[in-house]
């Protein structure tokens, strides 16, 4: 296990998102993977429960498509974003396949229409291939996974 | 200056309205008391105060207030404030206790809002205190109205009853709990909260305009279209696509599926046909409706289809989706709205997650389609502070109504008229002009 090679898969998946590249982010994930944003804490369900995001591929392709589409009213304004991701530890780890579930703290300021911080905990399930990692499910849990925000147009 | 009801009748015309009912905080704070005191405002579901001393806490027209559940299994409505200093008493958004306790001086109240105890009593000795007199209490809410589960109050007295009130739109309700194979319905999970920079008639109007969506939603048709196209041949048709699709459908689609209204300020599109009758079977529903209704029963109740039933001003329900939103208007530019779903109970667990993918998908403020309402909302209400023109348009399909035989005050017209907004300003005006209502 090289937590190194963790940290610097994480960062790279951020260094996407602070980019808009949706294409090279969603192909981190597995054909199964899922990106997770609960609207409360200790959340176990995303099927029967609302969720912010809950996301398969299908929905990262629509949303990658749709993101900046000129017809679309909200993707008019820029969506441009930060992220800092600290205290990354391993939670458990298959020494047989290299799978394992990672934690870390981020920040990620995100600017569209007004500037917004949004905090939390990342949770990554992270499948061995070949020398990298994918991505079986993010679980993002905001601090304020239950306040009543404002518009959100990319993935944290 | 307030305004006099001269004044106020003069803000609404036929086919157009002043723009200052969206941006004046006076006229905000009118409809405050003139519409959101005195009209029936759902409040919650009672699946959410299950047990004895559960309870949720919420807002009317900015009021606060808690529905709680009695040890004798009685729900009330009770303003959460306490009766000593006015603290608010529960700050959680649900809970469940034996007593409410404001944590200032200790004043502790009973389920149905009387003052239990005060400390230190000797202090109030021969000072004519009496705390029994209900200004020391957590006030109940007089009216309100259990319909279902589904709890609505009205703060002031001496309106019109709660059926009165709702019209037709109880059939909506009605046809919700026939979906439900035992005949109840449940919240399931938290509510989805998602706050808005506009005044809170932006969204009640939207919900039946149906000029906007294959506008306003047109690119996340198209990219979910792209992504069809991208797919490797032979890969299953996604949920998330019959739920998107029908936004993008044509104005036509719209106009046939009509729009009705009644009085109150209420309406709803489809009937029949909506934009979510086209989903695909849940295996096990039928067979389970049939069991409890028969079959032609189970037939009828899943051929209605109303797209948002809108009961003015605070509550839009679908019944062929379980979704209600809820209207919480906080300043003249500020709405909250809060998606809940429900779970039928009886129905197979698959009908409750296509409920809440509709909700991640649609209403999420995260969703591909909740953030164009939204953005289209806040342009309004910017623009809305230009001089340059005083009005806002309602014209489509004017003189295009009819009467829809033997509901009397219902009308209907193309999907696309403007019926539904020039409704809901009959009934503002009822609201805002009427004076002698406590």
């Amino acid at each position: 296990m090289n937590t190194k090679q963790i940290e610097e898969f994480l960062y790279s998946e951020a260094d996407y998102l602070d980019n808009c590249d949706l294409v090279n982010w969603m192909n981190l994930y597995t054909d199964d993977g899922t990106y997770w944003m609960p609207v409360r804490a200790d959340q176990t369900d995303p099927l029967g429960e609302a969720s912010i995001l809950y996301e398969n591929r299908t929905l990262m392709a629509i949303r990658s498509n749709n993101f900046g589409h000129r017809l679309s009213p909200s993707m008019e304004l820029p969506v441009r974003s930060s992220h800092i991701i600290s205290h990354v530890r391993v939670l458990e780890s298959d020494q047989a396949t290299g799978d394992c579930t990672v934690r870390s703290n981020f920040q990620a300021v995100v600017y569209y229409r007004d500037q917004t911080l949004y905090a939390g905990s990342y949770t990554h399930q992270l499948k061995r291939v070949g020398n990298s990692y994918k991505i079986k499910q993010k679980r993002v849990d905001l601090i304020n996974c239950d306040a009543s925000h404002r518009s959100l147009l990319i993935y944290i | 200056m307030s305004y006099s009801n001269d004044e106020l009748a003069r803000l609404v015309e036929p086919t157009r309205v002043h723009k200052s009912v969206y941006t004046d905080p006076q006229i905000f704070e009118l409809e405050m008391e003139r519409i959101w005191h005195k009209s029936w405002v759902y409040v919650g579901h009672a699946s959410q105060v299950k047990n004895p001393g559960d309870y949720i806490t919420t807002t009317i027209a900015n009021e606060p207030i808690v529905l709680v559940r009695d040890k004798n299994n009685n729900v009330h409505v009770l303003y959460n404030r306490c009766g000593h200093k006015g603290a608010v008493v529960a700050t959680k958004p649900c809970g469940k206790g034996s007593v409410f306790r404001c944590p200032y001086h200790g004043w502790t109240y009973k389920l149905d809002g009387q003052l239990q105890a005060t400390p230190h009593k000797i202090g109030y000795e021969n000072t004519g205190f009496d705390p029994s007199d209900p200004q020391f209490s957590m006030r109940p809410v007089e009216c309100f109205e259990n319909y279902h589960g589904f709890i609505f109050a009205c703060l002031s007295t001496g309106g019109p009853d709660f059926k009165t009130f709702m019209q037709d739109t109880l059939a909506t309700i009605d046809n919700v709990i026939d979906r439900a194979p035992d005949g109840e319905v449940e919240v399931a999970g938290a509510c989805l909260p998602y706050m808005h920079d506009c005044n809170w008639k932006m969204f009640v109007e939207n919900l039946n305009d149906a000029v906007h969506p294959m506008v306003a939603h047109a690119s996340v048709g198209k990219a979910a279209a792209k992504t069809l196209e991208q797919m490797p041949e032979g890969s299953p048709y996604p949920m998330e696509a019959e739920i998107i699709f029908p936004f993008g459908s044509a104005y036509e689609l719209f106009d046939k599926m009509m729009v009705t209204v009644m009085p109150n300020g209420h309406s709803y599109m489809g009937g029949k046909a909506s934009i979510h009758s086209q989903y695909s079977d849940i295996p096990g529903y039928m067979q389970a409706l049939v069991d409890v209704h028969g079959k032609q029963k189970a037939k009828a109740v899943l051929s209605q289809n109303r797209h948002n039933t809108t009961v003015y001003p605070s509550f839009t329900i679908k019944d062929a989706v379980q979704v209600v939103r809820v209207v919480r208007p906080i300043a003249v530019d500020k709405t909250l709205i809060q998606s809940w779903h429900f779970r039928l109970k009886g129905a197979p667990d698959e009908l409750l997650h296509r409920t809440i993918t509709y909700s991640r998908l649609i209403n999420s403020p995260a969703s591909m389609v909740g953030p164009d309402d939204w953005d289209v909302y806040a342009r309004m209400q910017q623009g809305l502070h230009s001089d340059s023109v005083e009005w806002v348009d309602m014209h489509r399909y004017m003189g295009a109504d009819t009467d829809v035989q033997g509901h009397q005050g219902m009308k209907t017209a193309p999907g696309t008229s403007d019926l539904s907004v020039r409704n809901q300003y009959q009934a503002w005006l009822q609201y805002m002009c009427e004076e002698g209502r406590a």
